[in-house]
């Protein structure tokens, strides 16, 4: 059956699979199409002219496939009846996800059948982006391409890996320029980087299934990460494992993972590596560990952070932080994972190695940190991004050092600060090309947009950077035809944009499933597993959506690295531009499922809003719902806010998502975007951008209003209604010990 | 916006009067289903008086039925499979036609459909809203191949829901295909296991 899903696909082109449809049909007498109706003879169903053997209208039929609405690459599985895709579910063979599939992933048929997509290539002329033919896009893209500097040439993507990434390096390769800016606004940049010197490795198999015990301080794993479904099925293994795993998790704004957690602790936000030289404190000088491995300096910076002083900076209790400590020792072997608000500081590499030391302490590493082994195909590897190249590309910008720059697969005119000042950088960037499927921000910036198709529609290999218990290429196949004719696959853009350049080479590819074809067909025997011959491992590798990769033998290391004495956090309100999964960085906005999904913690629908504790909001006179304006050096924003106890009295957080100004009709004006008031302050290691260092000052600015934030179901109290039954934590201890 | 109204209240008078004859009818079907199959089924009441509705091509259902006693699964042969009976994809017509009555316009019509490659737009006559969850395989399954009913005769089992289609020449909704129609004969072949859970169709 995948044999007729790829290699006869044109001979299915006019076998118009269109099944039952409402298209077309228009009501008598009214302007507006139909939508649904029960009348006869108002809505047209149109019969197979052939039927495929294996079709039976009403009946659906699975595809495997992957995942592209966040970096992780999960593995899908997407019903399809009537040559349309319908309803997309994890891939059981996938180790990454196990069958699993998040709201994100889900909602992907909403991307794909989405009214605002692109649907043919737009050039500006005289100021406007105005529809023209491929021809002629194609002509100015050879046109300006072939006349620009190599070295004043760009790609700016997202995470790309699998064969796109390969292209990608040899269409930079062509052109003769080194420079492709990767940009994710959720990232773990700032650990990889620590990883890299501690373990000797930037993407270990972080094994929290293994644990007994993990300590978060605001790794939101279940959430905004780097792969959700993935470490939220190794956390149901941790809670279900004979012996309980215990979660505690340690941030300034509650996160999804931080309200499944045992005990949740609010700290000041930019305290975090002072709370982790507190609990190193304890470890070596209460409890006598053994401080091999680490060095004079850093042993001096522990021994100065004692208990009453730590729990003084933090703001958490210091038998709070003993007991965590105590039972950090008690359940080996334990994971201490840094999150998004250790790494986001100017210090966050000191706070990630400060919080990474504590596994080192714990002889976590090679039992619950493990290394993720060689991937035999470097060229096929995951370029993962963070906030590092966003800065460089707007520096560069600034500098005029850039003629003409590709985008795909990220927006960076809405995630960059305005204080990068990107808006007004762009415009001397001479051309601009974006392959888009939506009309966000930078695409309506660009000079030239070519719309690509769907990943529901398109061909591709996707490489997890963290990887499940089979390292694995994830195949993507398209899983109905094309909805507009005039989009192109962005592997297909790719081998244009290469034959441009190099057609010696790439004329032997008549397209992207050819060259797929043919790339497969290289992979080494191992890889093909016994298979017989080229189709049929083509056939498996499309029939299961993975191809199993064994993984060369490596061993990490366990190397304390050296870090500075960390910083005491700001003296005002921290802004927390907290990330969800949903909406993610912004670039679910679009999809109205998302937007309807309430936040999991603060239960707001289809809004941006403040999270403020309730003491921090009394001190300044605001109520909830309150409208208040936000205010760093660099900008404000006006929203409403919603009273929180899941916060650090310190810290004020504002969701990310919303506050577009482009992106289709569900998206555009919705909401404010609080990264757009961010200081640019960077990570002063890695140059990555500190997310979670802006102070902020806010204001009051309108009454409390009942109906402009939609909240469901916000209630925090039980209201005497004994929903949960509780007892006092004394009582407890009394009767079933502590 | 669609009006619906109509298929909520059935036009009154004709109701009763069309609810009479199909009521006879109905009877006339079951001493004759009686006698074949295992188990007695009631069939569902409720009538509905449908427009005409014009096809690309004037389907005549009686001269396929009647006239040459073709079985209504041997076109609709996605019903015993599937939710939906399906429209025949136009090889199945002309597996017939291309030495069939290739001398009459309509046929003229199809093997030019069938040249051109593409299908003729049909327009729907019969259609449950898409919150409800109606399988005809299901209800193959019970009404006719559980209680061993002659598959030969299976249009009057078609005929509980979709009318005499031997007497039509395109389709013609004569049955309301509302929830009470569909729960009157749940009930009362709750003994035979027609359920009556929400869930059974609204899923």
């Amino acid at each position: 059956m995948s044999e007729t899903m790829s290699g006869k696909m044109n001979r299915r082109s006019f076998l118009k699979v269109m099944g039952w449809s409402t298209a077309g049909a228009t009501l008598a007498g009214c302007d507006l199409p139909s939508t649904v109706t029960l009348e006869e003879g108002k809505e047209d169903v149109v019969s197979y002219l052939m039927p495929e053997e294996y079709v039976i209208p009403g009946v659906g039929v699975w595809y495997a496939s992957t995942c592209t609405q966040c970096a992780a690459a999960c593995g899908i599985h997407g019903r399809v009846r009537e040559g349309r895709v319908l309803k997309l579910e994890g891939n059981p063979d996938a180790s990454l996800n196990h069958g699993k599939l998040c709201m994100m992933g889900q909602a992907g048929v909403q991307g794909h059948y989405n009214p605002d997509r692109i649907t043919s290539p737009l050039m500006r002329s005289g100021g406007n982006l105005t529809p023209v033919s491929w021809d002629k896009a194609l002509a100015l893209l050879e046109e300006k391409l072939g006349a620009v500097n190599g070295e004043r040439f760009a790609w700016f993507t997202g995470t790309i890996s699998g064969h796109q990434a390969a292209l990608v390096d040899n269409h930079l390769e062509a052109m003769g320029s080194s420079t492709h800016y990767v940009h994710e606004v959720v990232n773990n940049a700032v650990s990889r980087a620590v990883y890299q010197d501690m373990l000797g490795e930037s993407n270990p198999r972080l094994r929290l299934d293994k644990a007994k015990m993990i300590v978060s301080f605001g790794a939101d794993f279940m959430g905004a990460s780097v792969s959700p479904v993935h470490y939220a099925g190794q956390y149901a293994k941790f809670r279900t494992n004979k012996e309980r795993g215990l979660l505690v998790q340690v941030e300034p704004k509650m996160s999804l993972t931080g309200g499944s957690a045992d005990l949740w602790l609010a700290i000041k936000p930019g305290t975090e590596a002072v709370l982790a030289l507190g609990m190193a404190n304890l470890l070596l000088n209460k409890i006598k560990v053994s401080d091999a491995g680490i060095p004079a300096d850093v042993r001096s910076l522990i021994d100065s952070h004692d208990i009453t002083k730590v729990a003084r900076i933090t703001g958490v209790a210091g038998h709070r932080i003993q007991r965590v400590t105590q039972l950090l020792t008690e359940r080996s072997p334990s994971l201490v994972l840094p999150g998004a608000n250790a790494e986001g500081q100017a210090q966050g590499y000191d706070t990630v190695a400060a919080i990474m030391m504590l596994n080192h302490i714990l002889g976590n590493v090679g039992k619950t940190i493990e290394s993720s082994g060689e991937f035999p195909f470097p060229q096929l590897m995951a370029r993962q991004g963070g906030t590092a190249d966003l800065l460089a590309f707007a520096e560069a910008a600034k500098s005029q050092k850039l003629d003409a720059v590709i985008f795909h697969g990220s927006n960076p005119l809405f995630t960059a600060p305005a204080s990068l000042g990107l808006s007004e950088a762009m415009a001397s960037i001479g051309f601009k090309v974006a392959i888009a499927q939506f009309p966000d921000e930078t695409s309506m910036a660009a000079d030239l947009v070519l719309p690509v198709n769907s990943y529901l529609e398109d061909w591709g290999t996707q490489v997890p950077a963290n990887q499940g218990e089979d390292a694995a290429i994830h195949v993507q196949q398209p899983l109905m035809e094309k909805l507009h004719a005039d989009t192109r696959g962005f592997g297909d853009i790719l081998l244009t944009l290469l034959k441009q350049r190099k057609n010696d080479e790439y004329a032997q590819f008549e397209d992207y499933y050819a060259y797929l074809r043919n790339a497969f067909a290289a992979m080494p025997a191992g890889v093909k597993n016994n298979a017989k011959n080229n189709n049929e491992f083509w056939n498996t590798a499309l029939q299961t959506g993975v191809i199993k990769v064994a993984s060369g033998a490596r061993q990490l290391s366990s190397k304390v690295v050296s870090f500075a004495a960390p910083a005491e956090g700001g003296a005002g309100l921290t802004l927390i531009p907290s990330p969800r999964l949903g909406l993610f960085d912004g670039r679910h906005a679009n999809l109205p499922w998302l937007q309807e999904a309430p936040d999991q913690i603060s239960k707001v629908v289809w809004d941006s809003w403040a999270e403020m504790h309730p003491a921090t909001a009394a001190k300044l006179g605001i109520n909830d719902r309150d409208l208040i304006k936000v205010s760093s050096a660099q900008g404000n924003i006006t929203l409403r806010v919603t009273l929180l106890k899941g916060m650090n009295a310190d810290a004020i957080a504002v969701p990310l998502g919303n506050g577009h100004t482009d992106y289709g009709r569900y998206a555009k004006d919705l909401g404010v975007n609080p990264l757009q008031i961010l200081d640019a302050i960077k990570e002063k290691k890695t140059g990555e951008l500190a997310m979670y260092g802006t102070q902020v000052t806010v204001k009051k600015v309108g009454p409390a209003d009942d109906v402009s934030l939609v909240r469901m179901g916000a209630s925090d109290t039980q209201a005497g209604r004994k929903l949960v039954a509780t007892i006092p934590v004394e009582q407890l201890r009394r009767t079933e010990g502590s | 916006m669609a009006v619906n109204n109509r298929l909520i209240n059935p036009g009154a008078g004709f109701a009763r009067a069309g609810f009479a004859g199909m009521l006879c009818l109905a009877l006339l079907l079951m001493s004759s289903v009686a006698m074949a199959a295992k188990y007695d089924v009631a069939p569902p009441s409720g009538a509905y008086k449908g427009e005409d509705v014009p096809q690309p091509i004037e389907f005549p259902h009686n001269k396929h039925v009647k006239e040459n006693g073709i079985n209504c699964m041997y076109c609709h042969t996605y019903a015993r499979r599937s939710k939906v009976a399906g429209i025949p994809p136009t090889s199945k017509c002309m597996g017939c036609h291309k030495v069939i009555a290739t001398d009459k316009p309509r046929i003229q019509k199809l093997t030019k459909y069938w040249e051109d490659k593409t299908p003729p737009v049909w327009k729907k006559v019969h259609d449950v809203p898409d919150f409800v969850h109606f399988t005809h395989q299901k209800h193959l399954k019970k009404l006719v191949f559980d209680r061993d009913f002659p598959v030969e005769n299976v249009k009057e089992v078609c005929a509980f829901c979709h009318g005499e289609l031997e007497n039509m020449t395109v389709a013609k909704k004569v049955k309301p295909l509302n929830m009470g129609f569909c729960v009157r004969c749940h009930i009362k072949n709750k003994e035979l296991g027609a359920p009556g859970d929400c869930w059974k169709c609204h899923k």
